[in-house]
């Protein structure tokens, strides 16, 4: 098992790190999956994450000079590691005007991804910081449990409007209830809805759009197509949930997309170039 | 029948409250006396509600309902200045064709006004004499922030503030960027707010000083200390500013000819304390406003009037009267 | 007392006793004859700062004459009088200190602009004369940078952070995190930075030491060299004596003196991991391309699906490192069992050793006879060795 990586670029160095930042905010611990093309990140919905689940999905040509790797057989050409994202955040936070920056697998005390940059100086030598950020390597046989998840046969799905304007929205509705509902319907529409005893809160947005998926995607042409467009479909969720979501956002994505199980789970997407976010918020009763 | 009585009950109330409306519009006219500052801007009215509202569905019939309808372009000139006066969450709201005051109190002892005059609104509709309910101050805020209340020049919140009467919620349409948030607040009686019968013939002292000499000071003061304490006298040290904490006492004072100091009028030398847990919320008023009027009754009441400027530059109120801390002397 | 400080040097009074903040919840305040000094010391006595204010640094300096005088009052107190530090520079006009014997009193007052006049009446307590015992002329190593250089490296390691170790050959210095042996290694970050000798202004090694301290008070003189733009001097020497931090101009000189990680021998063989031995690379070695192999001997094989029965076995890898924290547990128990476990588990024995780490208290004179002097001479007092700073609150 072997992993090496070299970033030179520094709006790469910048993005990847605002990356990382992001998936910081959404999970204490996740699980990175290295192949010779990609890097995942992925949380798997378990009770104590609130049932969240997430999959975010990296090209490695797009941040990386150099990236050599040898995954634990040829067949089973990964690697799988348990990481703490806001350590790698961190580390990489601190080295943003680097002239390179490496990260590799590493043997030290215990398993590390070691963070290792050339800072620039005044002087002729060069300053270089390592961040030796501990790892747990996931044997092969519990792997299958950090596959990519299957789109939900959804019931609506809808184009998100600004993560700013909402950020605003559900931070302040957070102020007001633990919980929010969430509903959208095949015109475009969504609203964000709480209630309690002392306010009831409703945000409208409309002309949102409805994404294109295939006739292969599970927004299964037959259910879908008979649906009144008017007709919104719901998911009460923890507001904590939709709140980490929107303020660990800090890559403007090109599209946001929301898909909605009634009254089961809120499957937020996310795309910007070669990234790709899942996120999935189980609705509560 | 419960409407018809809140009518007749606001009839009554009503007089009173245009009184302390005229009587503070008139003082403060007095107090700052700077007419350009207090001429009105022109305003510009970019939103049309009617046209962007969902409620643009509402029937003539139901807008008839409503006994108090309000609107403002920009949400902030409202949001600001209850800013200034929120340290309980009981609000009480009194609406008069004057314009809208709303009152917070603490334990009897301190009293904070707010005041919108009815010009400030785009629209400003009442069908009774008097409108008053009582809302959650904090929830109302964050109603009126919901989008963020950002302070981008050219971005605001448009917002339609309805109330129907007695028993029913507060409505407010809030839109920015095509977006509407829809809110109901409960509302609730409103209670009688405290008349500190503070008039301005029983004024002993009185200073007015730009607001900025005493933000710092208000800031930095000795939370320690029980008691603020305010001495104002025509010899020195003129207007100080007392603490007594744990590891000593401060004292902060201003020269009568400084040029922070707009107006000193003081007959005689008055030393009061007032608690500190009171006063500490009027830094919030200051920190919004551009001068301030520090005045003293015979009895030792304090009244202190902020003149705040909003977004497009009008003028609004809020005054804090707080009452002597018994325990002196 | 009667002293005046005006301009700029007001802020640079504020800036000295905000760093002094960061030390202890005392100000001892000495008017000397050669300088005003201001003292502080935490209450574990492991680390002590002083600075002191030549006459030329005030515009009027009288002190009382005859008999020395000196207090100590609450470092929040005199901090308050100096509360709007940003503004300082612009409101401040003047700051007149006076003492007021009879009413046990320290005035500050304070000249601003418009005439606004603030007052603060400070009550103190007579004291007896704090004085570390150190000196930094005899210490090997001694450096010199820009607070530039040393802002720019604590920035790597986090807020939370508590002690950083400091490491030099004749070349280079390192700067690593010190990690708790009591906390979970295997889940702790390492960071380690790597400066060259010619980034720093003077850099001088005598014995290829390492020494380890709280990063806190670091903190607290890097505010002040960096507003005041002093270089900052650092002396020290081995394991368990202090490390000296040091600003000086021609009309003030600040020292932080913090105690150091004592070197336990059962310490160094487990230290010796990262802070002895294997030298880090050069930084030359940085663009090698040597892909840094990493083999564990761990469940590779492809196994069958999920088991429908059973729990699952722990993987090895997680029970490989699972033993740590195991391990740590057993730290309170007797020492006897530990002797036992020790044989048995033999490659485990350094982390189980009982928590070492202790810093070595400064030697203080307590109470001293009056000296005009400031004294870096050891003096015979009462020592007080106290643990690690953690027994702050």
């Amino acid at each position: 098992m072997k992993f090496r990586g070299k970033i030179i670029d520094v709006a790469c160095l910048n993005h990847f790190t605002r990356v990382i930042t992001t998936i910081s905010k959404l999970t204490k611990m996740c699980v990175l999956r290295l192949t010779p093309d990609n890097l995942f990140f992925v949380l798997s919905g378990k009770v104590a994450n609130g049932g969240v689940s997430m999959w975010c999905e990296l090209s490695q040509a797009n941040f990386f000079d150099e990236y050599q790797m040898e995954g634990v057989s040829s067949e089973d050409n990964e690697i799988c590691l348990e990481v703490t994202p806001e350590n790698l955040s961190r580390a990489l936070k601190t080295v943003q005007n680097a002239k390179a920056v490496k990260v590799k697998l590493t043997k030290k005390h215990c398993p590390c991804l070691t963070i290792a940059a050339e800072l620039p100086t005044l002087s002729s030598a060069s300053r270089v910081v390592t961040h030796d950020v501990p790892v747990d390597v996931i044997p092969r046989r519990l792997w299958h449990e950090f596959k990519e998840p299957n789109m939900p046969d959804f019931d609506v799905s809808i184009y998100l409007p600004p993560l700013k304007t909402m950020k605003n929205i559900v931070d302040r509705m957070k102020n007001l209830s633990n919980f929010l509902v969430i509903e959208a319907n095949l015109n475009g529409e969504m609203n964000l809805k709480i209630e309690t005893d002392l306010v009831s809160v409703t945000t409208h947005f409309k002309d949102l759009g409805n994404p294109p998926w295939g006739d292969d995607a599970s927004q299964d042409g037959g259910a879908s197509q008979s649906r009144d467009p008017e007709a919104m479909v719901e998911a009460r969720v923890d507001i904590r949930r939709l709140q980490q979501f929107l303020m660990g956002q800090q890559v403007n994505p090109s599209k946001a997309m929301c898909n909605i199980v009634h009254q089961r789970v809120v499957h937020l997407i996310l795309l910007h170039e070669d990234v790709s976010l899942q996120y999935f918020i189980p609705a509560v009763a | 029948m419960l409407e018809c009585q809140n009518g007749n009950q606001a009839v009554v109330e009503e007089t009173s409250l245009l009184m302390i409306f005229v009587t503070f519009n008139l003082s403060i006219i007095a107090l700052f006396a700077l007419p350009s500052l207090c001429q009105p801007n022109i305003l510009v009215t970019c939103l049309h509600f009617s046209a962007t509202m969902p409620l643009s569905t509402q029937s003539q019939a139901d807008e008839e309902q409503y006994v108090f309808v309000a609107s403002l372009d920009n949400a902030r000139n409202l949001s600001n200045i209850l800013k200034a006066i929120t340290f309980k969450d009981h609000a009480i709201f009194s609406a008069t064709p004057n314009g809208l005051k709303v009152t917070v109190e603490d334990s009897k002892c301190l009293q904070a006004n707010a005041f919108i005059q009815a010009d400030i609104f785009q629209e400003f509709t009442i069908r009774e004499d008097l409108v008053g309910f009582q809302v959650n101050l904090t929830v109302l805020l964050d109603c009126l922030n919901i989008f963020g209340g950002s302070t981008v020049p050219g971005v605001s919140t448009a917002l339609r503030m309805c109330y129907k009467g007695y028993g029913y919620p507060l409505t407010l349409f809030l839109e920015e960027g095509g977006v509407v948030t829809v809110c109901k607040i409960n509302t609730q009686e409103p209670e009688e707010p405290i008349d500190f019968e503070f008039c301005s013939s029983n004024v002993t002292n009185k200073v007015i000083l730009q607001s900025e000499s005493l933000k710092e000071p208000f800031s930095e003061l000795d939370m320690t200390s029980e008691v603020l304490q305010i001495t104002m006298s025509p010899s020195q040290p003129y207007f100080r500013l007392s603490t007594f904490g744990n590891s000593g006492n401060a004292h902060y004072d201003y020269p009568k000819d400084s040029d922070m100091v707009e107006l000193f009028k003081c007959t005689k030398t008055q030393t009061n304390r007032y608690k500190m847990s009171l006063l500490k919320p009027s830094t919030k008023a200051l920190a919004l406003s551009c001068k301030v009027s520090v005045r003293t009754d015979s009895r030792g009441f304090l009244s202190l009037q902020y003149l705040v400027r909003n977004d497009d530059g009008q003028i609004c109120f809020v005054e804090y009267y707080c009452c002597p801390d018994e325990e002196v002397e | 007392m009667d002293c005046v400080v005006t301009g700029g040097n007001v802020k640079v009074l504020a800036k000295a006793i905000h760093s002094l903040s960061r030390i202890g919840d005392e100000l001892y305040v000495e008017p000397q004859e050669d300088a005003l000094a201001l003292r502080s010391v935490n209450s574990s006595r492991s680390a002590y700062a002083c600075f002191l204010f030549a006459p030329l640094f005030f515009s009027r300096y009288t002190i009382p004459s005859g008999h020395a005088f000196r207090c100590k009052m609450a470092i929040k107190s005199v901090q308050a009088v100096f509360r709007s530090l940003a503004s300082l520079e612009k409101t401040v006009e003047k700051c007149h200190i006076e003492l007021d014997k009879q009413k046990s009193r320290l005035t500050f007052t304070l000249h601003c602009k418009h005439g606004l006049l603030k007052t603060h009446n400070l009550s103190f307590q007579d004291s007896e004369s704090l004085q570390a015992v150190f000196d930094k002329d005899s210490c090997a190593n001694v450096f010199r940078a820009q607070p530039r250089l040393l802002v720019d490296t604590v920035v790597h390691f986090p807020p939370s952070l508590e002690e950083v170790t400091v490491a030099v050959s004749d070349e280079r210095m390192w700067v690593r995190n010190h990690v708790d042996e009591e906390a979970e290694q295997s889940k702790a970050m390492l960071t380690e930075l790597c400066l060259a000798s010619d980034e720093f202004d003077h850099f001088a090694v005598g014995a290829h030491n390492s020494v380890t301290f709280c990063l806190k008070e670091l903190r607290g003189l890097l505010v002040f060299a960096e507003s005041t733009g002093l270089p900052i001097s650092m002396y020290f020497d081995e394991p368990g004596s202090p490390v000296v931090l040091s600003v000086t101009d021609s009309v003030l000189e600040g020292d932080f003196v913090l105690a150091t990680l004592s070197d336990d021998p059962n310490h160094r063989k487990n230290n010796s991991r990262r802070a002895h031995t294997p030298p880090p690379p050069p930084p030359d070695d940085f663009m090698n391309d040597d892909i840094d192999a990493y083999l564990i001997a761990m469940d590779t094989s492809i196994a069958p699906g999920p088991s429908a029965t059973g729990p699952p076995t722990p993987s090895l890898a997680r029970s490989t490192f699972s033993k740590q924290p195991a391990a740590a547990n057993h730290k309170t128990r007797i020492h006897s069992e530990e002797e036992e476990e020790e044989e048995e588990e033999d490659e485990k024995a350094d982390l189980d050793r009982p928590p070492n780490k202790k810093f070595c208290s400064l030697f203080f004179g307590s109470v001293l006879p009056p000296s005009s002097q400031m004294s870096t001479q050891p003096v015979t007092s009462q020592e007080v060795l106290a643990s690690d700073s953690e027994d702050d609150t």
